[in-house]
Order: C-alpha cells, then sequence, then structure tokens
C-alpha cells in the first residue's frame, strides 16, 4: 500500500520525531510507514488522517495485489 | 528514548541486579548447606527475578506500539521455532550415542538463556526487515 504521509508531514514541516509524538509511537513506525514496510492499523490510519484532517481513502493508496 | 521503553529498561535492570544477588548467593551458600529443602530453596530463589523480568517483557510487548509489538511477537516466534528445533536436534545428536556427555540440568538450564539470545538476535533480523530508507 503506498501513502502521502511522506508529503504531508513535508507540509507541515514536522520531523518523523515530531510525528511520532503526535500519534504516540516510535519514530521507526513512523519511518516504516512513510516507506511502505508497514502497512498501518485501521485505528493508527484513522489518527494520521484526523491528524492531518483528510480522509483516509486521501493519505492511503491500495496497491495491486 | 519512549517511557515505555524506559520503564522496560528500568525494571529489566532491577531484576537482572537481583538475578545476579541471588546467583552469588546460591554460588556462596550450596555447597555449605546440607539440609535438601534448603539447598532447594536456595536454587528457587533466582527464578523470582526471572518472574520479574518476564513481568516486564510482557508489560513492554502490550504497551508499546503496534509496529514494535508486531516486531516483537515475530521475533518471539522465530526464537520459540529455532530454540525448539536446536534443542531438539541436539536430542537426536545425544541419541545417537555420539559420544557427547552433558547432563540434562546443563540441557534444561540452557533453554531459556537460548531462547533469550535468540529472540535477540532474531529481533535485530525482523526489525532490520521493517526499515525502510531514510
Amino acid at each position: 500500500m503506498n501513502n502521502h504521509v511522506r508529503a504531508l508531514r513535508g507540509e507541515h514541516a514536522w520531523s518523523q520525531a515530531d510525528l511520532a509524538e503526535r500519534l504516540d509511537v516510535s519514530r521507526q513506525t513512523v519511518n516504516a510507514i512513510e516507506t511502505g514496510k508497514y502497512d498501518p492499523s485501521l485505528p493508527l490510519a484513522f489518527k494520521i488522517a484526523k491528524l492531518f484532517g483528510a480522509s483516509i481513502e486521501t493519505i492511503f493508496i491500495p496497491g495491486e495485489e | 528514548m519512549r517511557a515505555v521503553h524506559k520503564r522496560y529498561l528500568r525494571e529489566l535492570l532491577s531484576s537482572t541486579a537481583g538475578y545476579v544477588l541471588l546467583m552469588i548467593l546460591y554460588g556462596v551458600f550450596m555447597r555449605r548447606l546440607d539440609s535438601v529443602p534448603l539447598r532447594v530453596g536456595l536454587a528457587l530463589l533466582p527464578l523470582l527475578p526471572i518472574l520479574l523480568m518476564i513481568r516486564a517483557m510482557v508489560r513492554v510487548l502490550r504497551d508499546q506500539d503496534e509496529l514494535e509489538r508486531r516486531i516483537d511477537l515475530e521475533a518471539f516466534a522465530i526464537a520459540a521455532m529455532l530454540t525448539g528445533f536446536g534443542f531438539f536436534t541436539f536430542g537426536l545428536i545425544i541419541q545417537a550415542d555420539a559420544d557427547w556427555h552433558v547432563s540434562g540440568a546443563a540441557v534444561a538450564i540452557w533453554v531459556m538463556p537460548c531462547l533469550f539470545a535468540t529472540f535477540g538476535l532474531a529481533k535485530l533480523f525482523v526489525a532490520w526487515r521493517y526499515r525502510g530508507h531514510e
């Protein structure tokens, strides 16, 4: 699954550590989500969407299976 | 370091210190005790800090974030399978009369350290797989 988390974080001029703190997760988790190594759970995806004021489907793009 | 990991480190260090202390007591007094119940009690005392270590590990597993938990659980699964496989292999070799002289007590005592060590190595591997390019 692809996502726009890195771009959105850049727009807010937040570091990965800043975003991690706001989401109450580790920086490692933010990095894994941004690089597509890890797809977040639905609750975390909702939390990310709420933080950026966007809907889940505009942030996360399902890849082809 | 996040608060959950600071707490884990604090709990792990204090229980490890307790374990070391009790093992020193074990080494000093075991040969001097004649009473079997006292010897058994002394031998089992180090289990208390080990239980505290397990508690600390369970607490950090439950309280860390979802990716950290996933990494730990994958590492635990790999470690459990590899350790079981390793000891099973070892048992088969001994069964084949390979002229290895190992006491049953030593084998049983080494299960947990091997499991912890394998977990550490497995965790490095699993965490590396989830690490993206910065």
